[in-house]
């Protein structure tokens, strides 16, 4: 599976994850504030001015902004139809400037940096014994491995229906799903701890 | 502390919910709206795994998404996606789930799995898992969306209430089928 990641030498690549992660969660906050569209207007451009400077192809970041953009549009025109057209600019160019800015931290930043920040977040509550950061690396790690297996088993349920004429349903899905997939927690386990 | 096996019972759950939200959206007669099978997930992990581990499941869910893999419905993640308007529903998973896990409560083990099944003796069940999963897969869910929503678009939160009334009606079906689903599982006991 991808990530958003590409790799790079910018200067947005090099800076901390940390410092993204908590500049992106500044900027979200700040800009609930802001109502005035020239200054969310000069927002957004810096911001891709920012991913300029990343060194993204502007080609795949459209590719990315397209996927979250349906909703972003009905959301636009709906504000205009109940509000005013101005408040739908408003809203447009605020909601295009943080999920610039998000795809920007999710371009720069690698999934292996992401989870060093989670791990460091974590890190209080692992000295008070009340997470095990380890634990909760194999459950990421095991989550990841599942997916194709899942689907898979989707799959393979759904031919064994289709044999036999029935149509998707999600009783005669959903039951077979959950039962295998609850089957396979206990040798998944049991290999896990024969291993340790 | 939680078992490897409540650990491997996670990370299966997460991985369910993604390949449910991968899936194309099924459409459902009657419901305008095309259904994804992402929140049929989370109802189902309050459902059957309870509070704590559906509350776990949900959570690992969003932190992978934020990780930036793309595993929600479209091929979404990141955080542009936390950051977006509908931020909100996603976060509001985790309290859902386990809200939803909770009012469910635990079943005997294995007791029912040779009692009548007739229609009426299996609706208290369906019922109490439908309730759960309305109050904690739509209420709590919505509570957090609703305002998330309104301060994102700065539209009022009445406004922004209105938007989300297309997807009452299935996301009400939704419940109806996780529960029914859930409540054949549970019968079983296998957790």
């Amino acid at each position: 599976m991808g990530s958003f990641y590409f790799p790079g030498d910018s200067w947005l690549h090099r800076t901390a994850a940390g410092v993204k992660l908590l500049l992106l969660m500044l900027a979200g906050a700040g800009l609930m504030w802001v109502h005035d569209w020239r200054i969310l207007l000069l927002v957004l451009l810096g911001v891709l001015l920012l991913v300029q400077q990343s060194g993204a192809r502007l080609q795949q970041v459209w590719l990315y902004l397209k996927t979250l953009s349906w909703l972003v549009i009905i959301l636009i025109l709906y504000t205009a139809f109940a509000q005013t057209p101005l408040g739908a600019l408003e809203v447009g160019l605020r909601i295009y400037a943080l999920l610039l800015g998000a795809l920007l931290v999710s371009m720069t930043t690698s999934i292996a940096q992401m989870m060093e920040v989670l791990i460091w977040l974590l890190r209080p509550f692992h000295q008070l014994g009340w997470v095990n950061s380890e634990r909760v690396a194999l459950v990421f790690g095991l989550t990841l491995r599942l997916i194709p297996e899942l689907t898979v088993q989707w799959q393979d349920i759904r031919e064994a229906q289709a044999a036999r004429g029935l149509k998707a349903n999600p009783f005669t899905m959903g039951v077979p799903m959950l039962l295998r997939t609850l089957r396979r927690a206990q040798d998944i386990a049991d290999a896990l701890d024969a291993r340790q | 502390m939680l078992k490897t096996k409540d650990l491997v019972l996670v990370a299966l759950f997460t991985a369910m919910i993604i390949v449910l939200g991968l899936i194309p959206p099924v459409p459902v007669p009657w419901v305008p709206v095309p259904i994804t099978l992402q929140t049929f997930g989370v109802m189902l992990a309050g459902l059957i795994l309870g509070p704590w581990r559906g509350g776990l499941v949900v959570l690992t869910y969003v932190l992978i998404a934020m990780l930036g893999i793309p595993v929600l419905p479209g091929g979404r993640a990141g955080l542009a996606v936390l950051a977006g308007p509908t931020g909100g529903f996603l976060l509001g998973m985790i309290p859902g789930a386990v809200i939803t896990g909770w009012l469910a409560g635990a079943l005997p083990r294995g007791e029912l799995a040779h009692a009548p099944q007739g229609w009426k003796a299996v609706a208290p069940q369906v019922l109490r898992c439908w309730v759960a999963s309305v109050i904690g897969g739509l209420l709590v869910v919505y509570a957090v969306g609703i305002p998330w929503l309104a301060t994102v678009t700065g539209m009022g939160l009445n406004k922004a209430a209105w938007a989300v009334v297309v997807f009452l009606p299935g996301d009400l079906l939704k419940a109806l089928v996780a529960s029914i689903v859930a409540q054949r599982v549970r019968r079983l006991g296998m957790i």
